[in-house]
């Protein structure tokens, strides 16, 4: 897990950005926000006021030999300018699906039903043409992996000002210079020497950076960052994100974080949507969220998180996410759940406001967990008492 | 790049001498050419029996024997070539370079036309992956990959050859082959467009439709007893030629490389109508010289009304001219069939050798006779090439498809011509050109049974001819030819892979 | 470790592997593990070109070499191929498949259903004389070449320095004489000591495709982790190299040899058909292509035939080979429309 490096100096138990140093003895002691996180937060500027993308009741389906693959079941969420939302979820819980959907890449066979909002207008009934012209102009995407995002055998400039001269008609002149500029932009030593380089001769860092230039060449509203620094070291991790806050505010943008590294979140997100088995189970404020978690999975995310000083042995949550092919009734998150009951198992929960304003759960026990001093401890065993 | 080079000559040199180590002690083992002699009834068999003994040398052992002859080959990189004698006499070096030339007029044709029908295919296929066009192509693949030559070439002769001379005659076209033609063109265009149903309907009854029509005025006016290109012909397809160009390097979106492309196709549409005289008997430096000159002027309408596309433009008016330039040349090809016809007693199709003993003709009845001979060889070279080329293009577009950059390319919002152009297949291309460049090395010596079963007086049929004997110096020659051929070209494939992948640059 | 903890581990060590324990017995699921071996089947079967080439190919081989008897054993065809027997229906084949209400002679197998030779020799039994020639010729080339290039790939791939550069150069020589050329030459030699002898000496010289395809695979694979765990442990390059690389390229061996029995086919064809393979007074299929393309015209049956059993064989190896390759291969995404 990746902390921005802003944590207050420690003890010599340790201290990590969920509180002060714990005591042996304190297994039930309240987490309070630290100083830290707050303080990188409040860095992000202020949210606008205009809704820029708004996800209803988005579905995806894949008709596959074995049946069909339900890989997003209902996401909704609404974005605003300056805004950045981090959706949070682990392999195969369909944040990645959703935000693919958004963009328009899905593959032919795929079935989608819901709306999906751009600045007011649906983005699923409109002609290949208009959805082609969003793309890469208003709506942009950054993927996982920048060594095989990027063609190898065009240099970083043509692939640049292809993506200006697909939107635009200029001369090529001009769509390189607006390369370079955008290469300075996110820090890339050099810039004109640079756009005649080739992808496989720059750093993990450096492609991503061209990636990110790549994005935002044309201004968009949105940039969707689908799991940005998963693929790099952890020192250059830190640096991407911040130039990526550094572009949104330059244009104005929003962002879609996707990943599934909670640290990354907590640093950058101003609202944190949890996916699981497709479905969205917690949305809220970040703060919200992470301090105040009402939904058992993420509460079970944020305990398993290590932390530094800490000595008892890591807390996984038990069992593995359900088959999206045959999912079982109810909460599909019950058979792993230490607080299922019997109406978990037969009904499944509803993305419905809790004790907060704004702060939306799926799970009927919400109130279980509003009502804990320390919501991870539900995911505890005996054997961590007794060290 | 220089060093690289050299190193790989230098190792390709001493490779190609290992390999006509074997080959020469294999043939040198594999019988005697005296043998027939010694069979024969022939009463002055003693003295040639010795006079062939003294010129190959069969006297001296193996290695020996090995060694001399490398002595003579050796003498080719300084320009004085000694490949001994065949087993009667006759100069080794003058016999292959006859048979050199007949199997490069062979194979040279088949392959170009193997590589752009099999890529193209294979392409398509890759495109419509698990369609219904994708398992048709896919069985016929295997279907000709499957195939003998030599059997095929039976039915060839018999059926695309003499059967075909004699529909010449009176060429019309039955009913039932227009309706048969017309559905399975019309299925055809169905399968490459894809797409919803009603799109490919409409694909199907446009070809089918097309189609019949062409086939029915086609049989009502005799054309194939009188073929040519009329005027509104000429037209028609020089626009078509000009729509197709622009659709493959610029799409639709601006006009101005489709004004571009059609001002290139009306200029090809007047020298169609007066190049006439100058196209009369024309020699092939001529042909050749018009044909660069067509280029450079469809280059500079490119390049002069191209505006912001001007390198788009460029291309697409080149293959404009190429395509007008192509047409004009049929068209007087063509008009020269019935007197052509009337020369050979209406063997247009020919099935035995390269040319018909002691024609004689202008410029366009030699080439019609020599195409005539090259048709059905060419077409059994390209049925077993093509298969594995559709398979190879198709496995090697699949997997670029499904890489990652071309989901980035759609990201950014480039229409899905770009994307398939631009980035699939120059990337495809990689691989490809590996391909071709092996395949063209082996060529040279590698139709072997295509031109003993169709009299084709090349390398192949040398060889066969050599290898009965046995005759030594003949079959060293060469395999001399065709290794160093394939040497040198695999050498040209690495250096092309490295040159189109930028991963690979040799430093 | 006391019991409670011995449990509560064994439980997350299954949960971990995600087995079939409470953990997941819980989610009401029940995860079945296969093999690899399992699954490649799974996939093959499904294959239906694959299947159906399959089942030809076998109804093919069985009627070769039972109709008319192999190495001594008798077959249950009246004819061989070697006695020449009363012409009947002018040496035209008795086999007559049209129905008669289309107007044909109805289904009768007569006589002669391949029809007969110049000489009078039962066309049938020579034509099965010549599959069985082929197809013996064609496996055995298949096995030989196989073998030599998984040898000669496995060994250039795996090591370093010497035995890989000379392995290398040798392969290259051989790549530079063409196949077609070099079976010839050998074929000129050793065409007539039979055809088993002149199938083992064509493999010896058809290997370097094969073997190029396994150098690439040991190649990639000895940088792999496992390799370098199994070096780390002690493991010598023998054991390494037999029980922890070669088991992860039965893939790709099994597809190329068997489009290695495919080519050969072809290959021993067109030999004969050139008259540097099979000699007579034995027979194959190419051999009979050759002897009767001239009698296209008049008794095209003796054309025919032959032709067609290449044909079939070929292409029902190829695409078994098919059907093999894309077993072998997980990264089959197909979506059902």
């Amino acid at each position: 897990m990746t902390v921005p490096p802003t944590t207050p100096p420690d003890d010599v138990a340790g201290g990590s950005i969920y509180g002060p140093a714990r005591q042996e003895s304190d297994l039930f002691q309240v987490v309070e926000p630290s100083q830290g996180a707050e303080v990188f937060r409040s860095q992000l500027s202020s949210v606008g006021d205009v809704e820029v993308l708004k996800v209803e009741n988005l579905t995806v389906g894949f008709p596959t030999e074995d049946g069909l693959v339900r890989a997003v079941r209902g996401v909704s969420y609404a974005l605003h300018e300056r805004e950045v939302i981090g959706i949070v979820g682990e392999s195969g819980s369909g944040k990645s699906v959703s935000s693919m959907a958004v963009m328009g890449l899905l593959p032919k066979g795929a079935r989608i039903t819901g709306t999906i909002s751009f600045r007011g207008q649906n983005i699923l009934s409109m002609t290949r043409q208009q959805q082609r012209s969003l793309r890469g102009r208003k709506i942009a995407m950054i993927f996982q992996d920048p060594m095989t995002a990027m063609n190898p055998v065009y240099t970083i400039g043509d692939q640049l000002a292809e993506a200006v001269l697909s939107h635009e008609v200029m001369p090529k002149k001009q769509a390189m210079a607006r390369a370079e500029e955008m290469l300075a932009l996110v820090g890339i030593p050099q810039p004109k020497a640079r756009l005649g380089s080739y992808p496989h001769e720059f750093s993990g860092g450096m492609r991503q950076r061209a990636m990110i230039a790549m994005a935002v060449i044309n201004n968009p509203d949105v940039i969707i960052a689908d799991e940005p620094t998963t693929a790099l070291d952890v020192t250059v991790q830190a640096q991407i994100l911040e130039k990526l806050i550094e572009v949104k505010d330059a244009f104005n943008a929003a962002i879609v974080l996707i990943t599934h590294d909670l640290g990354v979140v907590a640093g950058m997100a101003h609202r944190t949507l949890v996916m699981y088995a497709g479905r969205p189970v917690e949305l809220g404020k970040t703060d919200e969220v992470f301090y105040r978690p009402r939904m058992p999975y993420t509460a079970g995310l944020l305990g398993s998180i290590p932390s530094r000083g800490e000595t008892t042995r890591l807390r996984p949550i038990t069992g593995a996410p359900p088959s999206l092919i045959n999912l079982p009734d109810g909460c599909p998150f019950s058979p792993r759940c230490p607080l299922a009951t019997d109406i978990c198992r037969t009904s499944e929960p509803e993305l419905a406001p809790t004790d907060a304003p704004d702060h939306l759960a799926a799970c009927h026990h919400w109130d279980v967990l509003a009502a804990a001093p320390d919501p991870t401890a539900f995911f505890r065993t005996e054997s961590d008492a007794r060290k | 790049m220089a060093p690289f080079i050299l190193r790989r000559l230098f190792i390709s040199f001493f490779v190609l001498l290992g390999a006509t180590f074997i080959v020469y002690v294999l043939v040198a083992n594999a019988g005697d050419p005296r043998s027939a002699l010694v069979e024969s009834a022939d009463p002055g068999k003693a003295t040639k029996i010795a006079s062939m003994t003294r010129n190959l040398s069969l006297d001296v052992p193996v290695i020996p024997r090995y060694f001399a002859w490398l002595g003579g080959a050796l003498g080719c990189l300084i320009g004085k070539c000694d490949l001994g004698n065949t087993s009667t006499g006759a100069s080794v070096i003058s016999g292959l370079s006859v048979a050199v030339g007949a199997t490069l007029r062979l194979v040279v044709f088949a392959l170009l036309i193997a590589v752009v029908v099999g890529v193209s295919v294979g392409i398509v296929t890759a495109l419509r992956q698990y369609s219904g066009l994708d398992y048709s192509v896919t069985f016929l693949a295997f279907l000709f990959f499957s195939l003998p030559v030599f059997w095929i070439a039976v039915l060839m002769k018999q059926f695309l050859a003499i059967k075909f001379n004699d529909w010449l005659r009176a060429p019309t076209i039955p009913p039932w082959a227009i309706l048969v033609l017309a559905v399975f063109l019309g299925l055809l265009a169905a399968g490459v467009v894809g797409g919803n149903r009603r799109r490919r309907l409409a694909a199907f009854a446009g070809a089918g439709i097309a189609v019949a029509l062409i086939l029915i005025y086609l049989s009502v006016t005799d054309w194939f007893a009188e073929p040519g290109i009329r005027p509104a012909i000429m037209i028609v397809m020089s626009a078509i030629t000009a729509v197709l160009s622009t659709a493959l390097f610029a799409g639709f979106r601006s006009r101005t490389v489709l004004y571009a492309t059609m001002v290139t196709a009306a200029v090809g549409v007047i020298c169609y109508f007066t190049l006439d005289s100058i196209l009369a008997d024309p020699t092939v430096l001529l042909i050749l010289g018009l044909l660069v000159v067509a280029l450079l002027v469809s280059a500079a309408i490119g390049a002069a009304m191209g505006g912001l596309y001007r390198s788009q433009a460029i291309k697409a008016c080149m293959l404009t001219g190429f395509g007008c330039a192509g047409l004009v040349f049929a068209a007087q090809l063509l008009a020269a069939v019935p007197a052509y016809s009337a020369k050979v007693n209406g063997v247009v199709i020919a099935t035995i050798g390269a040319t018909t003993p002691n024609f004689s003709g202008n410029f366009w009845e030699t080439t019609l006779d020599q195409l005539g001979h090259l048709i059905l060889p060419t077409i059994a070279i390209v049925l077993i090439s093509i298969a594995s080329y559709t398979r190879y293009t198709r496995s090697s577009m699949l997997e670029v498809m499904n890489a990652d950059y071309i989901r980035t390319a759609r990201a950014k919002g480039l229409t899905e011509r770009t994307v398939i152009v631009r980035h699939g297949f120059r990337n495809a291309l990689i691989p490809i050109t590996t391909l071709v460049a092996i395949d063209v090395g082996g060529l040279i010596g590698g139709a072997i049974v295509t031109e003993t079963v169709f009299g084709w007086s090349g390398m192949g049929k040398y060889f066969n001819d050599a290898l009965k004997i046995p005759d030594p110096n003949a079959v060293m020659g060469f395999f001399l030819i065709t290794g160093t051929a394939i040497v040198l070209f695999n050498m040209i494939a690495d250096i092309a892979y490295g040159f189109l992948d930028p991963r690979i640059r040799l430093s | 470790m006391s019991t409670e903890e011995k449990a509560s581990a064994e439980d997350r060590a299954a949960a971990a592997e995600g087995s079939a324990t409470s953990s997941t017995a819980a989610q009401g699921l029940t995860i079945v593990a296969r093999t690899q071996g399992q699954l490649v089947r799974r996939r093959f079967l499904r294959h239906r070109a694959a299947m159906i080439s399959l089942t030809i190919l076998v109804l093919v081989i069985l009627l070769a070499y039972t109709s008319i008897g192999f190495a001594g054993i008798p077959g249950w065809w009246i004819w061989n191929y070697y006695t020449p027997a009363k012409v009947v229906n002018k040496g035209a084949p008795t086999l007559s498949l049209w129905p008669t209400f289309l107007g044909g002679e109805g289904f009768a197998i007569g006589v002669h259903p391949f029809g007969q030779d110049d000489l009078g020799r039962d066309y049938f039994a020579l034509t099965m004389r010549g599959a069985q020639i082929s197809i013996m010729i064609a496996f055995v080339v298949g096995i030989v070449s196989t073998v030599i290039g998984v040898t000669i790939g496995a060994l250039s791939g795996y090591y370093r320095g010497w035995v890989e550069s000379g392995l290398m150069r040798f392969t290259d020589v051989m790549i530079t004489i063409p196949i077609l050329v070099i079976a010839a030459v050998l074929g000129q030699r050793f065409g007539g000591a039979g055809p088993i002898v002149l199938a083992v000496v064509i493999g010896l010289v058809v290997w370097t495709g094969l073997a190029r395809i396994i150098r690439g695979e040991f190649l990639s694979l000895r940088e792999k982790e496992f390799v370098e765990a199994a070096r780390a442990l002690g493991a010598k390059p023998k054991r390494i190299i037999f029980r922890h690389i070669l088991p992860n390229t039965v893939g790709v061996i099994t597809v190329a040899a068997t489009l290695a029995i495919a080519s050969a086919i072809l290959l021993e064809s067109a030999l004969s058909y050139l008259g540097f393979g099979v000699r007579a007074p034995d027979t194959s299929l190419g051999l009979l292509v050759s002897t009767y393309q001239n009698a296209f015209t008049t008794r095209p049956w003796l054309f025919w035939w032959p032709g067609l059993f290449i044909i079939t064989i070929a292409l029902t190896v190829n695409f078994i080979g098919d059907g093999l390759r894309d077993a072998f291969d997980p990264r089959q995404n197909r979506v059902r429309a």
